[in-house]
């Protein structure tokens, strides 16, 4: 299972199927989150995410969707696009720098 | 722009629906009513919701199609609706679906509001609770745009 610093995390994409509804909800939420880290947020169909992706938020019937196309990626599944424990895990983790598996 | 994606038409706050199949046959009739889909693309909703849930939170569902939709989509269009009722969304109580059609990100300011909205009780009540199209407007307005009514005036 892939882990990444909090600190070297700089780019984080949120899929889902269509990357037209929730992944856009949540990537709104987590960029304002983030708000002052170093950090991108992108919103992308689960088909397209991008190699430098360095942390994937996917709804958790997607996750191993996400696995196959980016085995080497943390991969945070999600149960709830707004207010997810996981994704406040990642908030957490770039901001203390400290560790985050998935 | 953001002033023709959600049209006053496609506001519709005293709507019925017997499960929730029917409330997607629904939304998706008001987009295509609106010139914004084709009807396959309403197919492609109620195949993404039986995939994967479109609920968000705080009696709100966003439904909208898998990315295979896309190509059903003629222009880019949201609309709400809210059932008064409520309709049930495997366990949960939905009382507002803001639909979805996008092929581009045009959309994006007016979600992000949405989300903001669901993390504010108070603002999420109003628009579970809402009668009059002009407060989804208002409420829906992203942050530093007048009413999205107004602006299409």
């Amino acid at each position: 299972m892939p882990t990444i610093k909090g600190s070297d995390v700089h780019k984080v994409v949120v899929a889902c199927d269509a990357g037209m509804g929730s992944s856009v909800m949540l990537a709104s939420q987590l960029r304002k989150q983030l708000a002052g880290q170093a950090v991108t947020v992108e919103h992308t169909p689960v088909s397209s995410i991008p190699a430098d992706a360095d942390v994937v938020v996917v709804h958790r019937g997607l996750a191993d969707r996400a696995r196959a196309i980016a085995p080497d990626t943390v991969i945070v599944p999600v149960q709830v696009f707004i207010g997810d424990p996981a994704v406040n895990a990642i908030v957490t983790a770039v901001k203390n720098g400290s560790d985050l598996n998935g | 722009m953001a002033d023709d994606l959600l049209q006053r038409s496609a506001i519709r706050l005293g709507e019925r629906a017997t499960d929730r199949d029917d409330a997607i046959r629904r939304c998706g009739a008001t987009l295509v009513e609106i010139g914004s889909v084709d009807p396959a693309y309403v197919d492609a909703m109620l195949l993404r919701e039986r995939s994967i849930s479109t609920y968000v939170g705080e009696g709100v569902a966003i439904p909208h199609a898998t990315l295979e939709g896309k190509s059903s989509v003629h222009r880019d269009a949201l609309a709400v609706l809210r059932f008064p009722d409520g309709v049930d969304w495997g366990g949960e109580t939905v009382a507002v679906c803001v639909a979805i059609a996008a092929k581009g990100d045009g959309h994006v300011a007016i979600l992000s509001e949405l989300a903001q909205i669901l993390l504010e009780p108070d603002r999420a009540r109003e628009l579970r609770e809402a009668t009059d199209p002009d407060d989804v407007l208002r409420l829906l307005a992203p942050v530093g745009q007048s009413p999205l009514g107004e602006d299409a005036a």
